[in-house]
């Protein structure tokens, strides 16, 4: 009997064995864990993505959803309703208006790498997490400095936490949902600064938007917002472990990428297939579909196992090989269809100045651990902590 | 299934097979064809997926709505008339054959 259950510490580290004996025998799977329908293959997962009138997002898109979040984000709304408010934001992200922000990026990952000189063993999340609040807080203008109105650390840990779903119970914990109590509540402080002095910047812009003449509704401005924070900070920096994971994991590509600085471009998009860090999403049926002899039924919730895509043979040959001249094609590292990613731009060119920082200082590392404690959660994949031990 | 034919600015042209219901960017994009870049994932968010649709079959394939001609206008290189965003041209059976040109560049 086949099994997959998101919710297990096994698929948490290693989800890969799952995937590829769903993509074989059964492309289309009913989870009884999960209680959804499970799409593990490229082709089938890139033609739900493409296609929202069946595969509707406003029912939520994270596996384990988050209270009242259905409907009110550019993650879990469809169009047309959801294109218009991507519009809204999507300037912002643009990779041609995020020139202004390199020199920024750039200052703090300087900062962050620079308190690493000189440690013998550290874990990677100092950096990654410090570095990622920062960004974020510039790339969206939320109060920083002098300004700031909570630690970047409690922002980080809270972004980290309201992604994460108890194994055990298979929902979200008190501790999940106060997290994401705790994001709402802070985003609508800073909306209210912001609407008492608005700044050029996306959160002031945001809350003072309208859609064809109407202002955007409270719930959209405030979770959005939320939402906006969390998978800011939670995905960049996530993705960030994953990625110095690799690193320390293929010693050539490590040292591929530190001699030529310009091949990471290449490495992240190797590692966004490779090591996933978005791992599945989910959609709602809006009609019946028949797919690979099952019928699924309208209402039934299906996920989006982008991380499996990635590892398809169908689509990369020689597919569990990390190879950072790979140049994989199509990856879903960040999703596809009208829901792809909105932060993708930017998570690109951070982690290459991080990177290349980082590099700059700690330039030959290993892992310290072979065993790392991975993040318990039905969505996203990353290592909680990254000790690393620095070579001369 | 249709075969598209993407033609890149300097003349060297691909044939590939794309599944009914992926969009002509998607197609390319999959398939490794450079000259389309897709950044914002087909959300019609970006202009990165501009294209020049066979001026003759123009008119097989449903009309740009107010969004696309919207973005359309952020296009890198030139617009013309035959300009479209490829991601959202959806392939079916219609669109068997078709040939785009991509433009000098995405931005
Ligand atoms: C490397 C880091 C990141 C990864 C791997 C990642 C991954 C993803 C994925 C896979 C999706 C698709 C979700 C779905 O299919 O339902 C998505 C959507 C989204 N991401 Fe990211 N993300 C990253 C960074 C960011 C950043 C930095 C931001 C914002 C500042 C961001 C904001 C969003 C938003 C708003 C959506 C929803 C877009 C929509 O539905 O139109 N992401 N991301
Ligand atoms: S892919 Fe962005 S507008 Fe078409």
């Amino acid at each position: 009997m086949l099994h997959f259950d998101p919710y297990s510490p096994a698929v948490d580290a290693d989800p890969f064995p799952y995937y590829k004996r769903l993509r074989d025998e059964a492309p289309c799977f009913w989870s009884e864990e999960a209680q959804m329908w499970v799409l593990s293959r490229y082709a089938d997962i890139v033609s739900a993505g493409q296609d929202w009138r069946t595969y509707s997002s406003a029912s939520g898109n994270l596996m384990t959803e988050l209270p009242n979040r259905a409907g009110a984000t550019l993650g879990t709304t469809d169009p047309p309703r959801h294109d218009r408010l991507r519009a809204l934001v999507q300037y912002a992200f643009m990779k041609r208006n995020l020139e202004g922000l390199a020199e920024p990026i750039r200052a703090i990952a300087k900062r962050a790498a620079e308190d690493l000189r000189g440690e013998t063993t550290f874990d990677f999340k100092d950096f990654s997490a410090k570095f990622t609040v920062r960004v974020l807080m510039a790339a969206l203008g939320l109060p920083s400095g002098e300004e700031a109105i909570v630690d970047e650390d409690t922002v980080r840990e809270k972004a980290v936490l309201m992604v994460q779903s108890d194994p055990r119970t298979r929902s979200k914990g008190p501790e999940h949902l106060a997290a994401f109590e705790w994001m709402r509540d802070y985003a609508a402080k800073v909306i209210a600064i912001r609407r008492a002095a608005p700044r050029n910047d996306l959160i002031s812009n945001f809350a003072s938007a309208e859609i064809d003449g109407d202002r955007l509704d409270e719930r959209e401005v405030l979770l959005t917002t939320t939402t906006l924070i969390m998978a800011g900070v939670e995905s960049l920096g996530g993705y960030m472990m994953m990625f110095a994971y690799n690193l320390a994991s293929f010693p050539e590509a490590r040292e591929a990428v530190v001699m030529n600085p310009e091949w990471l471009a290449n490495a992240v998009e190797e590692s966004l297939r490779f090591n996933t860090s978005a791992q599945r999403f989910r959609r709602r049926l809006m009609r019946d579909v028949e797919l690979h002899g099952q019928t699924m039924i309208e209402g039934d919730f299906v996920c989006l196992a982008y991380g499996s895509a990635n590892r398809d043979e169908r689509q990369y040959p020689d597919p569990d090989r990390y190879d950072i001249a790979r140049k994989p094609r199509g990856h879903l590292g960040f999703g596809g269809g009208v829901h792809a990613c909105l932060g993708a731009s930017i998570a690109r060119i951070a982690t290459k100045i991080a990177f290349e920082e980082f590099h700059k200082v700690v330039p030959n590392y290993s892992r310290v651990a072979d065993q790392l404690p991975w993040m318990p959660s039905s969505t996203f994949r990353s290592p909680l902590a990254l000790e690393l031990a620095v070579h001369s | 299934m249709a075969k598209i034919t993407y033609v890149d600015w300097g003349g060297r042209s691909t044939t590939v097979d794309v599944a009914n219901g992926w969009s002509l960017m998607q197609g390319a994009v999959s398939n490794g064809v450079e000259g389309i870049v897709g950044e914002c994932g087909g959300s019609c968010a970006c202009a990165t997926c501009h294209c020049y649709v066979d001026p003759e079959r123009l008119a097989e394939l449903p009309a740009p709505d107010d969004n696309e001609l919207t973005m359309l206008d952020l296009a890198a290189a030139e617009v013309r008339p035959n300009s479209r965003l490829s991601c959202r041209i959806n392939v079916s059976p219609t669109t068997e054959g078709l040939v785009v040109h991509l433009p000098e560049t995405q931005g």
